[in-house]
């Protein structure tokens, strides 16, 4: 194995008055590692198109991923997806992409635009080969992959943005990739990337989309590892067996809480430098010790982080926050969330008895929920989390 | 003389941030920058007092309503 890994974002937006995504996009990581991303587009809008390209992405990504062939998908979804009364059809557009030993995509699609593929900052063309199966004319490729790759699918809502209205023929798939290229140098992660596409698309259609419009990026980046440092020990013996676990792990780290960055720079015999900036924000300032790369408060600042997880997960609105400032809450969120890619939580279940105050809004039950809510949403971002308590 | 203000998790949530604020406001409007050194920390142990201050290591309970008192008589007085 290479020390590649896959960073998978989306979203959608529906057709103007649906309550319902007609698009529908599934990932499923198989059990030797390999990830499969299926984005499906139903025919018609609410409802119906909701059904059929949530089963047609549910059997592909469960298929594939237990190792299927590709024939046998194709069949699955045309004997299984119901009949539409109006066209008398049964028809879900898909693109699938199985990245196979984070070494190979391999893409198939059938009738939704084409992927795009982002190399070295720049669109690059890759050969596709015609098969037919059960009727359908499917493009199979093979890419090996290299790191930064930028895979974009998008169901056609993408390219009919702006029909009629900002330009004649809509948004054209070489202009979308001309439009992402220019960002991808930024390091954005996928689910960013996706927002961005995403709300161009939305300003295209003059905030009324004709259609629903799916856009699902797919970054290939090096693995990150990221520490985390949250309380301190039951047991105050533990200190430093927790303290030396946390420091040998590779990669960044970061201390959160007041008497954790306490006894931290003990052990580290290192003075705190406390900072007094607010960052125009409500999180307590930062500080500074040699040797940890951010030291924050501990509840107020992992709340704030939650928040913004779960955001991000939905609609990323609060992306404009997070996304510059300079407060812990926002730089633990762009470390997290943006860098790194597997998460260790070194997590201290020690009681300040301070904090059992019933006046005050933070007490042991909510700490460790915290750390669970967050490891969640972590996960669901597609990260690997660990978590140890002492 | 040094002047510092508990900014953990119980004594924000008392209000230290204000308390910084308002320190930060008297201490310059008294021109006493040269004089009061102002800084931060976290956790002073005795979270059921916060805010917590010291002053020159002697300790104070604050809060955002008395910190103008606090200001008078512990620190401008005291110079």
């Amino acid at each position: 194995m290479n020390n590649f890994c896959v960073d998978v974002g989306y979203k959608s937006i529906n057709h103007e008055g649906e309550i319902l995504c007609g698009d529908h996009v599934d990932i499923v990581e198989a059990e030797d590692g390999d990830k499969i991303i299926v984005l499906a587009d139903g025919l018609g809008s609410g409802v119906k198109a909701s059904i059929l390209s949530t089963l047609t992405s549910k059997i592909i990504s469960t298929m594939m991923a237990e190792g299927l062939e590709l024939e046998d998908c194709v069949e699955t979804i045309a004997a299984t997806l119901p009949i539409c009364s109006v066209r008398g059809v049964a028809y879900s557009t898909f693109t699938i992409i199985h990245i196979i030993d984070n070494r190979r995509a391999q893409i198939i699609q059938f009738d939704n635009p084409h992927v795009i593929l982002l190399r070295d900052n720049a669109v690059c063309e890759y050969p596709k080969k015609e098969l037919n199966i059960g009727n359908k004319k499917i493009y199979e490729s093979n890419v090996d992959l290299q790191e930064n790759d930028i895979f974009i699918a998008m169901s056609d809502g993408c390219p009919h943005a702006g029909i009629g209205q900002s330009y004649n023929f809509g948004w054209k798939v070489e202009d979308i990739g001309e439009f992402m290229s220019e960002i991808s140098h930024v390091g954005f992660t996928a689910k960013t990337l996706s927002t961005i596409l995403i709300d161009e698309v939305f300003k295209l259609y003059g905030g009324m989309p004709g259609d629903d419009a799916t856009a699902c990026v797919i970054r290939i980046i090096r693995r990150e590892p990221m520490n985390i440092l949250f309380g301190s020990p039951v047991n105050k013996d533990d200190d430093n067996r927790m303290l030396s676990l946390f420091f040998a792990k590779e990669g960044k780290h970061i201390v959160c809480g007041g008497t954790t960055s306490t006894i931290c720079a003990k052990y580290l015999n290192k003075p705190i430098k406390m900072s007094l900036n607010y960052e125009n924000t409500d999180i307590p300032p930062t500080a500074e010790i040699e040797g940890v790369d951010l030291v924050t408060e501990g509840v107020i600042t992992i709340d704030r982080v939650l928040k913004y997880a779960k955001d991000y997960l939905k609609d990323n609105t609060l992306y404009e926050e997070w996304g510059y400032r300079k407060d812990g809450a926002s730089k633990i969120a762009r470390l997290l969330f943006e860098e790194a890619t597997d998460i260790n939580f070194y997590v201290g279940k020690a009681i300040n008895p301070a904090h059992q105050n019933p006046d005050l809004p933070i007490n042991f039950s909510i700490k460790m929920n915290l750390v669970e809510e967050l490891s969640k949403c972590l996960r669901e971002m597609g990260k690997r989390v660990t978590v140890s308590y002492f | 003389m040094k002047v510092t203000v508990c900014i953990g998790s119980s004594c924000h949530i008392k209000g230290s941030r204000q308390v910084v604020e308002q320190l930060q406001y008297l201490i310059s409007e008294n021109k006493l920058e040269d004089k009061v050194e102002l800084s931060g920390a976290f956790c002073m142990g005795k979270c059921q007092e916060g805010v917590c201050v010291t002053v020159d290591g002697e300790f104070f309970s604050v809060s955002p309503e008395t910190v103008k008192t606090f200001f008078e008589t512990q620190i401008k007085n005291k110079l």
